[in-house]
C-alpha cells in the first residue's frame, strides 16, 4: 500500500518532489543551454511541464507549503543585487539612474494603462472598470524581475555600464512599482467603489513598507558586518549571512515589511560597508545560492496555471506585452537621453527591462485580494501568463542586449576564461621541433637560436617519439666532436607526459602545474600520437592575462564612456 | 670516469665477419650476454633501429653504434676489432671501420653515456693508438692499450 501510495504523485513526500524539481529544472536548463536560450527559462519551462498547466506532479499544497522557502530564494535573489549596488557607482550615476528608472517605469505604466484600459473599455463598455484595470495593470508593468534579469546578467558573465545601469534599475523599479501600485489601487478602489480606507492611509501603508523594509535591512546588515569581520573562516560568514537573510525577511514578511528590499538593503549595506572584505562573503553565498534557484524558479513556473484562463483575457494579455515592452524601450530611451547616458543605455537598456516576476506577481494576489471577483481574478491570470510569456522572452532579450552593447563574457576570472578553451586553441603549433635524426650540432644551434626549454621529437611520420632538454644536454655542450653522428634520438627523453588537443585547457594547466611541467608535447585527438605543437605554460599564463586585461578594459572602457553628443547636465 | 669501469676483456673481440650485420651481430651477443634480463634479438633489433636513421660509422675506422634500453643496469660496452675492415658500414668518410665500440646504456643513464661516447672517441682520435689496437694479438692486449697504456 506504502507503495501505491508512493506513485500517487499527490503524497509525493515535499523532499522528494524537491529533489526532483531541483534535478530536472538542472537538466532542462542544460538542455535550454545547449540552444543557447537563458537557464532561467528552462526552470520554468520544466516547472510548467510538472505543475499546475501540465504533469500537476507539484501541487498546489506543495507549492503553497514552500512560501517561506521562495521568500527566501527571492531574498537570497534580493541579497546579491543588493551587493551590486556600490556606492561609488551611485554617487557617479545616481542622478541618471533616477531619471531613467522614473522614465522606464513611466513608460510601460502609460502605456499599459492607456491600451489595456481601452480594450476593457471596448468590451466592457464601462469605464470605470476599464479605467481601474488599466490602472492597476499600469503599475504591475512598470516593476521588472530582478531574479531573472541578474541571472541571465551572470549567467553571461556581463559588466560595463549597461550591466551596471541594469543592476540599479532592476532594484529600484520594485520600489516605484509599489508606489505606483499604491496610488493605482487607491484611486481604483475608488472608482470602483471597492476599499478600506483613505488613499492617505494606503499611501502611508506603502512608505511604510519600502521605508521600514530598506531601514530594516540596513540595520541588520550593519549587525552582519560585524559579525562578519569578527566570523573568521567562511563556514562562519556562510552561516550567518543565511541567518539574517532568514531574520530579516522572516521578520519583514511578519510586520508587513517590504522582504526583497530588505534583503536588497541588507546586501547593500555589507557591500558598501566592507567593499573589499565582503566580496568574498559574496562569492560564497554565490556558491550556495545555486539550487534554490532552480527550485525557485521551478516553482515559479509550476505555480502557473494556463488552463483556467477565459478566452477574452487571452486578449488583454497581448496588448498589456507589447504596451508594457514598447514603454520600457521607450522610456529608457527618453530617460537615457534626458540625463545625457551613455548610447549604450539609450539603445539598450529598455530590452533588459523585460522580465517580470515575483513583485509584479505578488502585487497582483494583493490585488485580487483586494477588488475580488472576476477583476481579481484578471489580475492574477493576467500576470502569470504574461509573466510566463516574458520570463520566457525576457532572458533572451537580456542577453541580445547585453551582446549588442558588447558586455558579454567581460566580468571573467583568469580560471573562467581557462573554461572557454581548449588545449588546442593555445597550442604553438610553429614551436621548433627536432626529428629523430636531426644531429646535434643542429640541435644546438636552433637551441641557441630559440627560448623554448622542451622540444619535441618525431620521427618520419610526425608520430612523436621524445623531447629534448636543454637540461639533457648539459652534458654535451662540452664534448667535442660527437655533433656531427650524435642524433636527436641519442639524447632525447620519453615525454613525461602528453595531452590531446581537444583536451580543455583548464585540465592540462592543472596537470602542468601538478608535475611542474613548463612544456606539454600535445598530440592529435584522433590519431594518439602525432604531434601537434607544445603547449606553454609561460604563453598560456602570458595570453589568459592579455585577454583578461583587455577585457577587462573594454568593461572599464563603457563604464566611462562620455555620454555620445551629450555634455554632463551637471551644469545647465 | 673510466673506460675499464664499462668494459671487461670478455667482451673484445678480433672479428672475423667482413659484414656489418654481423659483425654487430658478434658484439650485440657479447653484450646481451653480460647483461641480465636482456634478449639478444632486442638488443640487436634496437642497435639496427639507431643505425637506420644515421650510419655510426664515424669516420678514421671507428664505428660507435650506441643504444638506450630500458632493461640494462649500468652503462656497458663490447668491442670488435677487424683488421681487414668492414667495407658495408656506411661511414661518414666512405671508409672501411676497423674498430668498433658498442655501447648500451639504461634508458634513465643519460649523462654518464654521453660521457662514455665522448671519452672513446677522443681516446681513439690518436691514430697511434688506433695502429696499436689493430696490431694488438689479443682481447687481453686491447684492453690494457685502452685501460692502461694509451694516453687517457
Amino acid at each position: 500500500m506504502t507503495v501505491l501510495a508512493f506513485l500517487d504523485t499527490s503524497h509525493l513526500p515535499v523532499l522528494v518532489v524537491i529533489g526532483l524539481a531541483i534535478f530536472f529544472g538542472t537538466v532542462g536548463a542544460k538542455l535550454f543551454k545547449r540552444l543557447h536560450i537563458p537557464q532561467v527559462v528552462g526552470y520554468i519551462t520544466v516547472g510548467l511541464i510538472v505543475g499546475q498547466s501540465g504533469l500537476k506532479i507539484i501541487h498546489e499544497q506543495v507549492i503553497e507549503s514552500l512560501e517561506p522557502f521562495n521568500f527566501f530564494a527571492l531574498g537570497i535573489i534580493g541579497f546579491l543585487i543588493g551587493g551590486e549596488l556600490h556606492r561609488e557607482v551611485f554617487k557617479k550615476h545616481g542622478r541618471q539612474f533616477l531619471t531613467i528608472l522614473l522614465s522606464e517605469g513611466l513608460g510601460a505604466f502609460v502605456l499599459v494603462s492607456l491600451s489595456v484600459g481601452g480594450i476593457v473599455y471596448l468590451i466592457r463598455g464601462d469605464l470605470a472598470t476599464a479605467a481601474a484595470m488599466g490602472l492597476v495593470f499600469g503599475a504591475l508593468s512598470s516593476a521588472t524581475a530582478p531574479a531573472a534579469t541578474a541571472n541571465t546578467l551572470w549567467e553571461y558573465r556581463t559588466r560595463g555600464v549597461l550591466t551596471t545601469a541594469t543592476f540599479a534599475i532592476v532594484a529600484l523599479d520594485d520600489a516605484l512599482a509599489l508606489g505606483l501600485y499604491s496610488l493605482a489601487a487607491g484611486v481604483a478602489t475608488i472608482l470602483t467603489g471597492h476599499g478600506e480606507g483613505s488613499l492617505g492611509a494606503m499611501l502611508g501603508q506603502t512608505a511604510w513598507e519600502l521605508l521600514g523594509g530598506a531601514g530594516l535591512g540596513v540595520l541588520v546588515g550593519i549587525g552582519l558586518n560585524f559579525l562578519v569581520r569578527r566570523g573568521g573562516d567562511h563556514d562562519n560568514s556562510l552561516a550567518f549571512i543565511v541567518g539574517a537573510l532568514a531574520v530579516v525577511i522572516g521578520t519583514a514578511r511578519a510586520v508587513k515589511l517590504d522582504a526583497i528590499l530588505a534583503a536588497m538593503a541588507l546586501g547593500a549595506t555589507l557591500s558598501n560597508l566592507a567593499p573589499r572584505r565582503s566580496q568574498e562573503a559574496f562569492r560564497i553565498v554565490e556558491r550556495f545560492a545555486p539550487p534554490l534557484y532552480v527550485l525557485f524558479f521551478v516553482i515559479v513556473g509550476a505555480h502557473i496555471n494556463l488552463s483556467s484562463m477565459p478566452a477574452w483575457m487571452w486578449a488583454l494579455a497581448v496588448p498589456y506585452v507589447v504596451a508594457r515592452s514598447l514603454g520600457k524601450i521607450l522610456g529608457s530611451n527618453v530617460g537615457a537621453r534626458m540625463a545625457g547616458a551613455p548610447a549604450v543605455l539609450r539603445k539598450y537598456l529598455g530590452f533588459c527591462l523585460f522580465c517580470q516576476g515575483g513583485v509584479a506577481v505578488g502585487l497582483s494576489i494583493l490585488a485580487a485580494a483586494r477588488f475580488g471577483g472576476e477583476l481579481g481574478t484578471a489580475f492574477i491570470l493576467i500576470i502569470a501568463v504574461t509573466t510566463f510569456v516574458v520570463e520566457i522572452l525576457g532572458p533572451p532579450f537580456v542577453k541580445f542586449a547585453a551582446r549588442r552593447a558588447g558586455e558579454i563574457g567581460l566580468n571573467v576570472t583568469e580560471d573562467d576564461l581557462m573554461g572557454e578553451y581548449t588545449v588546442g586553441d593555445m597550442v604553438s603549433r610553429t614551436a621548433p621541433t627536432f626529428r629523430e635524426d636531426t644531429p646535434l650540432s643542429r640541435i644546438l644551434r636552433t637551441i641557441a637560436e630559440t627560448d623554448a626549454m622542451t622540444y619535441p621529437v618525431t620521427d618520419r611520420q610526425g608520430t612523436l617519439v621524445g623531447v629534448v632538454t636543454i637540461q639533457d644536454l648539459k652534458q654535451s655542450f662540452r664534448a667535442e666532436g660527437l655533433g656531427d653522428w650524435l642524433l636527436a634520438f641519442d639524447v632525447m627523453q620519453p615525454p613525461a607526459d602528453t595531452v590531446a588537443e581537444t583536451m580543455p585547457l583548464a585540465e592540462a594547466v592543472a596537470r602542468m602545474r601538478e608535475q611542474e611541467l613548463e612544456y606539454l608535447p600535445v598530440i592529435a585527438a584522433d590519431d594518439h600520437s602525432r604531434l601537434v605543437g607544445l603547449l606553454e605554460l609561460r604563453k598560456v599564463s602570458r595570453d589568459l592575462s592579455q585577454e583578461l586585461l583587455s577585457r577587462r578594459q573594454r568593461a572599464e572602457a563603457s563604464q566611462q564612456s562620455p555620454p555620445a553628443g551629450l555634455s554632463e547636465p551637471e551644469g545647465s | 670516469m673510466r673506460i675499464q669501469d664499462h668494459l671487461v676483456p670478455g667482451r673484445i673481440v678480433l672479428l672475423k665477419a667482413k659484414a656489418k650485420a654481423q659483425a654487430l651481430g658478434e658484439l650485440v651477443c657479447l653484450l646481451a650476454d653480460d647483461a641480465p634480463g636482456i634478449e639478444r634479438e632486442e638488443l640487436s633489433r634496437a642497435v639496427l633501429q639507431r643505425e637506420s636513421l644515421m650510419s655510426t660509422g664515424i669516420g678514421q675506422g671507428l664505428g660507435v653504434p650506441h643504444v638506450r634500453m630500458a632493461g640494462l643496469r649500468q652503462v656497458m660496452m663490447a668491442i670488435g676489432v677487424s683488421r681487414e675492415g668492414i667495407e658495408d658500414y656506411g661511414s661518414l668518410d666512405g671508409k672501411a671501420v676497423r674498430i668498433i665500440l658498442l655501447i648500451g646504456a639504461p634508458a634513465g643513464q643519460h649523462e654518464e653515456y654521453i660521457r662514455l661516447l665522448a671519452l672513446v672517441t677522443e681516446v681513439l682520435k690518436s691514430a697511434e693508438l688506433r695502429e696499436a689496437i689493430l696490431a694488438a694479438k689479443s682481447p687481453q692486449d686491447v684492453y690494457s692499450l685502452l685501460t692502461g697504456g694509451g694516453p687517457s
